[in-house]
This record gives structure tokens, C-alpha cells and sequence, in this order.
């Protein structure tokens, strides 16, 4: 572990890191957001909703709305020839056209001269719909009898998965100690300040363009060109400045580029849609909600030897990314310790209410939650101390875990610790909890894509001696411009005022997956490394030539054994000379170290793997059941940080996110009705509501990332949910095994315990 | 409603606008007058995007009928920098790490300012309170807050509070 | 005018009188914009007869264009009325205190409005205007018609003023809400308390809970059992105690069921007598 001295001087040195020069245009309100953007010609357009939960559609007459002046298009599912698509399964359709499946799925979109006559046209729509009974619950839809959702999933049931492996059985008849509990997590939304905007322009020669900023711009261009059935090459992302992802911008709002694109190409003009606040809690695609049933198996020493999750996620009206969330909440967390015999159940279950999404760690931390809250129930019967129990048994450098997750390098014991003295585990406050949690997360996970599991990138030098870097990655505020600009400045010895990177346009950017899997340092930044130290290798070779002896590259310069100098412009001019017009460029391909994994998913499917321990102290106001989180310490395990001030706002961020979701957020239903459909009503944290949040950093270089580093950005706000019910778990003497863990909720843990006395 | 005129001081100057005064002083900034720096998150005032300067007091511009502005005095994010000086608030932002994604640090930096106006040496806790209304999803208000601080610094050392 | 704004009474009266009814006041605006805004506006924020904040004889009288904001840094208010200082002081967030206004506050009819609840546990009367000038005086509780809505008609009558006791010796006064985050949040319940101490007793209680009817409330029943009670924890006890017996509660999916609302007006009763009691102690003639 680094010396205090190293930490200060290195912090000295990354607080003046760097931050890339639109962080100026930010602050002077002249960054455009995809809500800021104005084409000429532009028209309004607006989604007509159903207000059904289930129904069928037996007719949609657009005529009115047709005829009304200033509208130039209006449409619905009839008029429309896409055919389904999703994420992982195929089922949705642009516009419904038989059915309606939830409360806001889409039923018609106009467009019109201003917003005004769009939403006046959306009245003037008359649908005729036959309301069918509908499901809300998941146990009540995996009912026989229940109402179907769609015939593709006999039984509402749209994903299923049994995993055993190890001999589960065996180990729990072996059992010293068997604890279990029933957990649950509403639906919880990414709530990105900036509404999902998305400006479509389309012309017959140039193709498709969506001005809309997402996290994953490739990948989304071509799933809109397989729905709209145009060739993928005739449709093109351009990003402007994002105003928040955390996941909820992949391309869970598929349907919002879809529909403006319709719009679009029937219109001939461009075609702005923006989802208000509201439709973004009501059809903005949360993250599933999930009942989770936990058992662990421990001997009397407190080793684990087993876990069993049966595990009911909530699926909503579609599918999208639910499938593979429900699999990362079910399992990964069996990777934080050392469990050499698993058994899984999952069942993700359709119900007419909002359809799911991602959001950031993906699911990774309600399985936390649950995990975390065994362990300490287990602790508790064991009389062991909780921090001493997940030290026992926490994985270290060299496992191979259950999962054939590969450790290549791994800090956790030092983050449990550092965590657990930073909060004072063994000189409590009186009157106070404490919690102590664990985490793993994917750096670079590579199941996405089986035939493209890297990056690739490219670094050009200039005319005038700058280089300019080109990535398919995505920065929507957590600094990805800025540390990739530090990774190619390092590897070229170049002042980061040198560099410049652009991402936000297909139609330069190699292609990438996006801003997912906590894969963008991983990965991206490796084939940014890459790119750059070929770049430094072009430029050496043809100054080699230019000289006809050899050169080295420092300082920004090229000198030769005869000490000659020769500065970037010369090279650059010199080689465009020789080219007729070309630029030295820099290719970088990174593909990351081979991994197989099986059907059952069982290898190393990922590069790297992130370590995060958390610990709370809460206070708890045992009359109101008020909980105030006082102090979060979030030790972290991302090898070598880049850029430690926005290390930092990773961590403040995240931990503040995880609060919101453990005590604060959560969808409300009246029915398939989203009650909780505001900013006012889904609430997250304010500047009032966060705690002191103490980030601490255990660098130790890993293998394969550049510079040593791995992913940050998704298990900041993992392991905080574990540490707060822990925490709260120990000030009460009870535990809450729901989220949000609200006032009302311990007052019932309370009263409950009351009427048992 | 029927347009008027409307004339009201905007960043240090007075103007005149014709629209309806019945839609918010939000829109008319950001779409009558193309001053996009003030953003609508949730148009309900749940947020604070928006959040501007009426005659010196933050408010939410989105629950503001343009007609109150008529002989009042609004200052938005535009109005803050002189020329290509940027204001102490701005530089301490960005030094702090305090902008991520950016899309609440207009409305943040509003509030701010007009904290800094009424309190040129507040503690973290009026700060927090200051800023209260203005939602972040990204920093978790530390780094904001530390700009903040760093700002009043500033200005103390310029010797002024604005 | 569509918009008008009027800056003392003669110009609000007479453009009243000129509307016909057909043109609302507005003030802060904020709850108002929420909804849809009606065709013609009247702004009085700007009414300096609304805006006063003065002390005359024993009557403290607040326009109801005071804004939150300028209640909640009144000295003369935190003096006098402290229960409306602390509770204007957590009205939603600064953006929404700098201008939402008491009198709109009122006007909008929340049950659970933290400054309507501190107003009637101050024993508030309020001072309406019609366009002819003719004046009213109404208790509080008179200017609600039901949940959410309002007894006064906009377009016809003007909210002038609030007037309160001020305390006198021996008095003092506090608010509690429990919301369910430190700003940006309207409260699961909300409780205030006004009272007299003589001799270590309490002489005179208002005691008012929200939300439990459409206005703020008086416990009538809980202020009679702790007349001539001591200042003790006993006391506050039994006062909370009664309070639950006392209260109607509704419970919302959105914000707490009815039986924690009813548990938490136990415990904010207590606390906003514990407090009130031990400023009446130490404040030497201070609400």
C-alpha cells in the first residue's frame, strides 16, 4: 500500500490533473445538451400513451389529428412495417398495433410545428381499446390462469436460469449454521438530469442522423437500422454533450430514436422528441425489481460453504436488458468471497406494468444488499465480528472463484480494512451503527459482444504538431475525455493540452459497445494506449527517415544520435508530403486476453475485476424511525487511478446514488399506475440528505489495464447498500429487508418486534 | 394569452421581448431569447435546473410566469462572466472537479452566487442548504461544495462579494 | 391587461373592480404554475400594503406576500412567532421560499402547509379584501372549503394580511415536520405548538397536527387535558398519547399509511411541546 507521502504527492500532482476545456463551456451554460439542440425546420414531436395497463387496440383513428393545421405527420402501429425488436429478445414493436401491454406504451406519434399543436393533435387521436385483465404482481403471474402478456412466453415466464455448481446439497447437510431471509428492491430509475431527447433528421441521400447523446452510439445506430430496415452505413449517431447516463442511456429508450426517426423520414424534416419527466418515470425504462430468497451455509469457523439464491425479478411489459441484469444480480456477488458450492434459480416474469432497463452496476448491488445482510445475520449467530467474517473468507489474488471469475489482482482485505479503521469499527461512537459491505465488479466484462470483446482506437498527429484521438467511448460527465486524454499524453510524453479526443460521431468513431460494463478504462482506454504508442512509433520511424539516423522522442520533440531536433509539425508535414495528403496515424487494437466460458457462463468473462469495500455509521431515531447516515467510507480497489479528482467525484457520486436507492428510492405503483412518476415523488438525495463520504484508494497496478488501472465507475454505489442495512441492522438490533429502508419501514420493524415481546 | 411586451433588465441590461406572459420565464429565456445555459430538468420546479436570479434571489425560472419579470431585474449563467472573465464561482467549479455530466451546474452556480451575495463567508452547512433545491446526480454535492468555499476565498481576497 | 402587476392596494382594488371577476391573483406563483394558469393575472408581490412585517401593539401583522424566505430571516418573527420562522425555513427549497408567499401558501390549501399550521397554531386571523374595499376578518380554519381547496374565490377577494398575538410573557412557540428527505419534500406530518407558562404550568395551549383535516387543525381535546399541566416529560407523554386518540388520520401510498402518520403525530406533539415549553422558559416575554 502506498505511503501516506506517495498518496499526498501524487494527489498533489492529480489535482491538477486534467480536465478537458468543455468543463469551461459547462460553466459558462454554453454546452448544448440534446435538449438545447435547434435545427432549421425542426418540428415537435409527441408520444400518444395508452392509459391501460392491458388492452387490446381495435382501432386508432389519426384523421383528425391529421387534418389539424400544423401538423405535418401523424402515426400509429397500422402504418407502420417494422418488425419486433429488443435487446435480447424480439418483443416489442415501435408503435403497438394489437395491444397495449402497460400504462404509457406507445400507441401513436405526431408531429407538429410546435409543441403546443403537437400535444393538441395527441387529443384530437381517437383510439378504441378493449381492456383486458392484467397482472401486477409476479407471483400472481406465474399463476396458472394468470392474463398472458405474450404468447413468446408461455407462462409470463420471460427468462429462466438453474445454475448449481459444486455440490450444494451435500455442503448445506453439512452445515454448522444455516441462515436465510427473503429480500426485496423496487424498481429504481438512473433519474440523469437531463431528459432523453432525441433529434432525428433524415435525408434520402445522406441517410438517417439521431442528435441524441447515448452511452453506446453504435450500437444503438444499428439496432435503428435493422428496425427501420435502412442499410446500417446510412445511419449515423451525432452525441451532443450528455447530461447523465448511469446506464439509463444504453439503449434501454430505443423506441424514442425509432419513433423520431419514423416521424423524421415520413416528414422530410427534422423531428424533435423529448421525454418529459414524467414519461421518463413512466416509460423511461427503470431497472427490474426483484424478490430475492437467500440461504448461506457456514461451519462453526465461519467458513461459507455454500449460497442458494431463488430469485424473482420483475420484468414489466418488455424485455430489453432484464434477462442479463436478473443474471449479474443473481451471481455476482458469489464472487466477493471464496463459495466453492452455488445454487441458482432465477425467474424474470412479465407484468402490465413500466418495462425495465439498466442502470448503473446492474444489479450487482441490490444482490448486495441481500448477500451483505446474510452474512451479517450469519456473523451474528456465530458471535463473530462481521468485518473478521468477510475477511475469513473474501477472495484474494490468484482465485479462480466459483464463477471462473480469474483474480488478477485484487486489494479487498486491504479495502476491508482501510474501511473498517477509517470508520472507527472497533472505537464506536455510543448510539450509533455500523455496517460493513463487499463488492466485486466486471472491469471490462466481455459477454456482451462474443465476437468483439475489446476496443480499438486511433491517434493522429496534426498539422500543426497536436494529436487528435478517436474513440467509440462515451463521456457523459464521469471524465473519460479527460483520463483518455492522460493515457495518450503519458504514452507520447505530450503535454494533455496537446491532445484532443472526439467520440461522439459514428461516423468517425471505431465502433464500440459503449459506456457499459464498467469496461471504458479497461478497454477503451488500453486501445487508446495502444493507438497512441503506435502513433509515437509512426512519428519516431518517418523523423528516422526524415534524418536518416535514429531519433529518440521526449519532451514533445524528436532528437536524433547527432543531436538534431526535429518538432511535430515538421514530421507531420513531412509524411503528408510523402503521402500526397495523409496524416500519421496511430492504430490501436486492443484485444483483450483470451477468455472462454461456457453455456452456463462459467470462465473468465472479464479482464479485469474491481474490488470495493464500504462501511457506514448511521444513527438510527428510534421514535420516528429516521435514519441518518452519518459517515460512509468507500475503500476502493481500481488500481492505479488516472485522475484522482474525478476518481473522487466517482466516489462521491456513487456512494450518494447507492444512499438514494438504499434509503430514499423506489417506484410506487397503485396498480400497473407509476405514483412515483416526479422528481417530487421519486425522490433522490439532496445536498442536505448526503453524509461525509470518505473516498479512499488502494492502488496496487493491475495487469492488464493501462497504467495498471481499472473501472471505477459502476461499484462506487454497489457495496454502500450492504453497509447501510448493516448499519442500520446493528443500531436497531433488527433488520429491514426491504429497500428503500424508509422511516415508516423500521417503525413497522419496530412495532412488529414490540407485538412479539 | 395575448402577447405583450415585456421589458425587464437582463444580465445587466434592459431589453424588450414580445411574447406571452403566461409562459414561463424559463421558456422565454431559453426559447424566445436563445439563452440556453438555464436548463429544464423537470419543468415543476423539482429540480432546479433552472434556477435563476430575480432581482438577486434564486428561483425557479420554470414556475416563473414571464409577465412577473416586467421592470425586474434577472441575472442567468450567461450573465455571469465579463467579457472572457470568468466569475470566481466558475473558475472554483471547475478547479474543484465540481462539473461532471454539467447539466445542473448553471442552476447550481445560480444558487451559489446568491448565497456568496447574502453570506460572502458561509459555513458547509449553509452552503448545503443553499444549494438544496439543486438537484446532482452525478458529484454528490462534495466537490460542489468545496468549490463553493473555494469561491468565497476568492472573492474575500478580490476583496468584493460579487 | 392579461398580466398586470400592481404595486399598492388602490391600483389592486381597482383592477379587480375592472376585471369582473374575470382576472385570478397571483402571487408567488409557484403552486399556481403548476397548474393550468388562468387567462388573466393579477401579481401582487409587489403590493407594499402585502408585504409588511410590523409589530403594532400586541398584534403582529405579516402580509401575504411574505415571502418563506423573508419570513424565516424576519428577527422580528423569530421573536415573536418563532413556530412560522421554523417552518418557513423548510418549505421545499430556497428557490421555492424566495418566492412562494404565505398568503399563497394558504391559498392553495395543502392541508399539511408547514406555514398554514404555524399560522394557526399562532392563533392567525386573516384580513380579506373585496374590490370595493369592503374588509373581513376570518379565523384560519375559515379559509379552507375542503382538501386542496379554498374558500376564497381569487378573482373577488384579496388575502391582505395575517395578524397574530403576539405572545407575551411566559410564551413560546414551535414547529416539527418529519419529510421524507431534508429538502424538495412535503411532510408526512407536520406539528405546532403555541403556549403560555405560568407558575411552571402551562396556562394556555395551541396545539395543531397536519395533515389530519383539510385545514390546520386544533387539538382541542389534547390542548384541554394539558391545561395547568406541569413542563414535564410526563406531560408531553400523555399530550402525544391523546393527540393519537384525538387525530383522523388518512394514510398515502405515496408518502406514509395512516397508522405511522397517526405514531408520528404522537411524537412531533411531544417534541413541539418540549420545545415550546422550554422557549417559554427562557425567552423573557418571546413567542
Amino acid at each position: 500500500m502506498p505511503t501516506e507521502t506517495e498518496v499526498k504527492t501524487r494527489e498533489q500532482k492529480a489535482v491538477t490533473s486534467y480536465q478537458t476545456p468543455e468543463v469551461w463551456a459547462k460553466v459558462a451554460g454554453k454546452a448544448i445538451y440534446g435538449i438545447d439542440l435547434k435545427l432549421p425546420g425542426m418540428l415537435y414531436g409527441k408520444i400518444l400513451r395508452s392509459p391501460h395497463p392491458h388492452a387490446r387496440i381495435m382501432g386508432v383513428d389519426l384523421e383528425q389529428a391529421r387534418q389539424m393545421p400544423g401538423v405535418r405527420a401523424a402515426l400509429g402501429g397500422g402504418d407502420l412495417s417494422c418488425k419486433p425488436f429488443g435487446i435480447v429478445y424480439k418483443d416489442e414493436l415501435p408503435l403497438a398495433l394489437d395491444r397495449v401491454r402497460y400504462i404509457g406504451d406507445e400507441v401513436a406519434a405526431v408531429a407538429a410545428v410546435d409543441e403546443g399543436i403537437a400535444l393538441k393533435a395527441l387529443e384530437a387521436i381517437k383510439v378504441d381499446y378493449d381492456p383486458l385483465p392484467a397482472v401486477f404482481d409476479t407471483e400472481e403471474a406465474l399463476a396458472p390462469g394468470a392474463p398472458q402478456l405474450h404468447d413468446q412466453y408461455p407462462g409470463n415466464l420471460a427468462w429462466q436460469r438453474e445454475l448449481t455448481r459444486g455440490t450444494p446439497e451435500a455442503a448445506f447437510k453439512a452445515a454448522d449454521l444455516v441462515v436465510e431471509g427473503t429480500f426485496s428492491v423496487p424498481q429504481v430509475h438512473a433519474a440523469y438530469l437531463e431528459p432523453i431527447c432525441c433529434v432525428a433528421d433524415y435525408d434520402p441521400y445522406g441517410g438517417l442522423t439521431l442528435h441524441t447523446a447515448v452511452q453506446s452510439p453504435a450500437v444503438v445506430s444499428e439496432l435503428v437500422a435493422d428496425v427501420l430496415e435502412l442499410p446500417s452505413s446510412k445511419v449515423r449517431i451525432v452525441g451532443p454533450v450528455m447530461g447523465g447516463g448511469f446506464g439509463g442511456r444504453v439503449y434501454g429508450n430505443l423506441k424514442v430514436y425509432i419513433i423520431a426517426s419514423l416521424l423524421a423520414i415520413k416528414c422530410g424534416r427534422p423531428v424533435r422528441l423529448q421525454l418529459t419527466r414524467q414519461e421518463e418515470f413512466i416509460a423511461g425504462r427503470p431497472m427490474i425489481a426483484a424478490k430475492i430468497r437467500g440461504k448461506l451455509a457456514l461451519n462453526n469457523d465461519g467458513l461459507i460453504l455454500a449460497r442458494e439464491v431463488d430469485l424473482i425479478t420483475d420484468n414489466g411489459a418488455y424485455s430489453a436488458q432484464a434477462p442479463w441484469v436478473s443474471k449479474t444480480l443473481s451471481e455476482r456477488n458469489d464472487s466477493v468471497y471464496r463459495i466453492p458450492n452455488i445454487r441458482t434459480t432465477v425467474r424474470l416474469v412479465c407484468t402490465n406494468k413500466v418495462p425495465t432497463g439498466q442502470y448503473r452496476a446492474y444489479g450487482n448491488q441490490a444482490g448486495n444488499f441481500a448477500m451483505e445482510s446474510l452474512l451479517d445475520m450469519a456473523a451474528k449467530k456465530l458471535e463473530m465480528d462481521p468485518l473478521d467474517l468477510r475477511l475469513k473468507n473474501c477472495v484474494k489474488k490468484g482465485d479462480v472463484t466459483v464463477h471462473g471469475l480469474q483474480i488478477n489482482s485484487c486489494a479487498l482485505s486491504d479495502c476491508l480494512q482501510a474501511a473498517a479503521d477509517e470508520i472507527g469499527w472497533h472505537k464506536r461512537k455510543p448510539g450509533r451503527g455500523y455496517g460493513i459491505s463487499a463488492a466485486i465488479h466486471a472491469s471490462g466484462s466481455l459477454v456482451f459482444d462474443k465476437n468483439l470483446r475489446g476496443a480499438s482506437a486511433y491517434a493522429r498527429l496534426e498539422y500543426d504538431g497536436k494529436v487528435t484521438l478517436f474513440s467509440g467511448e462515451q463521456d457523459y460527465g464521469q471524465g473519460m475525455h479527460a483520463t483518455f486524454i492522460l493515457i495518450a499524453a503519458r504514452a507520447l510524453g505530450l503535454d494533455p493540452d496537446q491532445v484532443t479526443i472526439y467520440t461522439r460521431d459514428t461516423l468517425t468513431a471505431p465502433f464500440s459497445i459503449g459506456a457499459l460494463a464498467m469496461r471504458q478504462t479497461t478497454i477503451g482506454g488500453k486501445a487508446v494506449q495502444l493507438a497512441a504508442e503506435k502513433l509515437r512509433e509512426k512519428m519516431v520511424q518517418a523523423a528516422a527517415e526524415m534524418l536518416g539516423e535514429p531519433v529518440v522522442m521526449e519532451g514533445g520533440r524528436v532528437r536524433s544520435a547527432s543531436g538534431k531536433i526535429l518538432e511535430l509539425p515538421e514530421i507531420a508535414a513531412y509524411y503528408r508530403a510523402q503521402t500526397s495528403g495523409l496524416s500519421i496515424t496511430g492504430e490501436g487494437k486492443y484485444v483483450p486476453p483470451a477468455s472462454a466460458y461456457d453455456e452456463t457462463g462459467y470462465g473468465n468473462i472479464s479482464v479485469a475485476y474491481s474490488f470495493a469495500a464500504h462501511a457506514a455509521e448511521v444513527e438510527v431515531d428510534q421514535e420516528t424511525g429516521e435514519v441518518t447516515i452519518k459517515r460512509i467510507v468507500a475503500a476502493h480497489d481500481s488500481g492505479r487511478i488516472l485522475n484522482l479528482i474525478s476518481a473522487r467525484g466517482q466516489v462521491y457520486g456513487g456512494v450518494t446514488q447507492g444512499l438514494g436507492y438504499s434509503c430514499l428510492e423506489g417506484y410506487l405503483f397503485d396498480g400497473g399506475r407509476v405514483l412515483s412518476d416526479s422528481l417530487a415523488n421519486y425522490r433522490i438525495p439532496t445536498a442536505l440528505d448526503v453524509p461525509d463520504i470518505i473516498p479512499i484508494f488502494i492502488e496496487e497496478d493491475d495487469t492488464e489495464g493501462p497504467f495498471g488501472a481499472k473501472g471505477l465507475g459502476e461499484i462506487v454505489m454497489v457495496p454502500v447498500l450492504g453497509a447501510v442495512a448493516n448499519a442500520v441492522a446493528d443500531a436497531l438490533g433488527m433488520r429491514v429487508t426491504d429497500l428503500p429502508i424508509t422511516a415508516e419501514r423500521i417503525y413497522q420493524a419496530i412495532a412488529g418486534w414490540e407485538c412479539e415481546q | 394569452m395575448q402577447k405583450e411586451l415585456i421589458s425587464f433588465t437582463l444580465n445587466g441590461e434592459i431589453i424588450e421581448v414580445y411574447a406571452d406572459p403566461a409562459i414561463s420565464l424559463l421558456h422565454l429565456l431559453r426559447n424566445e431569447l436563445g439563452l440556453t445555459g438555464t436548463k429544464e430538468g423537470c419543468g415543476e420546479g423539482e429540480c432546479g435546473a433552472c434556477t435563476v436570479l430575480l432581482d438577486g434571489r434564486a428561483v425557479n425560472s420554470c414556475l416563473v410566469p414571464a409577465g412577473k419579470v416586467k421592470s425586474r431585474s434577472v441575472l442567468t449563467i450567461e450573465g455571469l462572466a465579463r467579457g472572457d472573465q470568468y466569475h470566481p464561482l466558475q473558475e472554483a467549479f471547475v478547479e474543484k472537479g465540481a462539473v461532471q455530466c454539467g447539466f445542473c451546474t448553471p442552476g447550481m452556480i445560480m444558487s451559489a452566487y446568491s448565497l456568496l451575495q447574502e453570506k460572502p463567508d458561509p459555513t458547509g452547512h449553509e452552503i448545503k442548504t443553499a444549494i438544496s433545491g439543486n438537484l446532482c446526480r452525478c458529484s454528490g454535492y462534495k466537490q460542489i461544495e468545496e468549490a463553493v468555499l473555494d469561491a468565497a476565498e476568492k472573492l474575500k481576497r478580490k476583496g468584493k462579494s460579487s | 391587461m392579461s398580466y398586470q402587476v400592481v404595486t399598492n392596494l388602490e391600483q389592486a382594488l381597482a383592477a379587480l373592480k375592472n376585471a369582473a371577476e374575470k382576472s385570478r391573483i397571483i402571487a408567488g406563483g409557484t403552486d399556481l404554475f403548476l397548474e393550468k394558469l388562468p387567462e388573466n393575472l393579477l401579481d401582487v408581490s409587489s403590493l407594499a400594503e402585502a408585504l409588511v412585517i410590523e409589530e403594532r401593539g400586541s398584534n403582529l401583522l405579516i402580509g401575504a406576500a411574505v415571502t418563506h424566505a423573508r419570513a424565516a430571516a424576519s428577527p422580528l418573527l423569530c421573536k415573536k412567532a418563532r413556530a412560522l420562522t421554523e417552518a418557513c425555513a423548510q418549505v421545499g427549497s430556497p428557490q421555492v421560499r424566495n418566492i412562494g408567499t404565505l398568503g399563497g401558501n394558504v391559498i392553495n390549501a395543502a392541508p399539511a402547509a408547514d406555514a398554514a399550521v404555524a399560522l394557526a397554531a399562532l392563533g392567525a386571523k386573516a384580513e380579506l379584501l373585496d374590490c370595493s374595499g369592503n374588509t373581513r376578518i376570518v379565523e384560519l380554519e375559515e379559509l379552507y372549503a375542503g382538501f386542496n381547496c379554498s374558500a376564497i374565490d381569487s378573482c373577488q377577494e384579496l388575502l391582505l394580511r395575517f395578524m397574530v398575538h403576539s405572545g407575551g410573557p411566559g410564551s413560546g412557540s414551535a414547529f416539527t415536520r418529519l419529510a421524507a428527505r431534508k429538502a424538495l419534500a412535503l411532510p408526512m406530518a407536520n406539528a405546532a405548538a403555541w403556549l403560555r407558562v405560568e407558575n411552571n404550568c402551562l396556562w394556555e395551549v395551541r396545539l395543531v397536527v397536519a395533515p389530519v383535516k383539510p385545514a390546520p387543525t386544533r387539538l382541542f381535546k389534547t390542548e384541554a387535558l394539558l391545561a395547568g399541566k406541569p413542563l414535564t416529560a410526563e406531560s408531553w407523554r400523555e399530550a402525544a398519547q391523546a393527540a393519537m386518540e384525538e387525530v383522523e388520520v388518512r394514510g398515502s401510498l405515496l408518502r406514509c399509511s395512516a397508522d405511522y402518520r397517526r405514531h408520528l403525530v404522537g411524537v412531533l406533539v411531544g417534541r413541539v411541546l418540549e420545545t415550546a415549553a422550554g422557549r417559554a422558559l427562557t425567552g423573557k416575554g418571546e413567542a
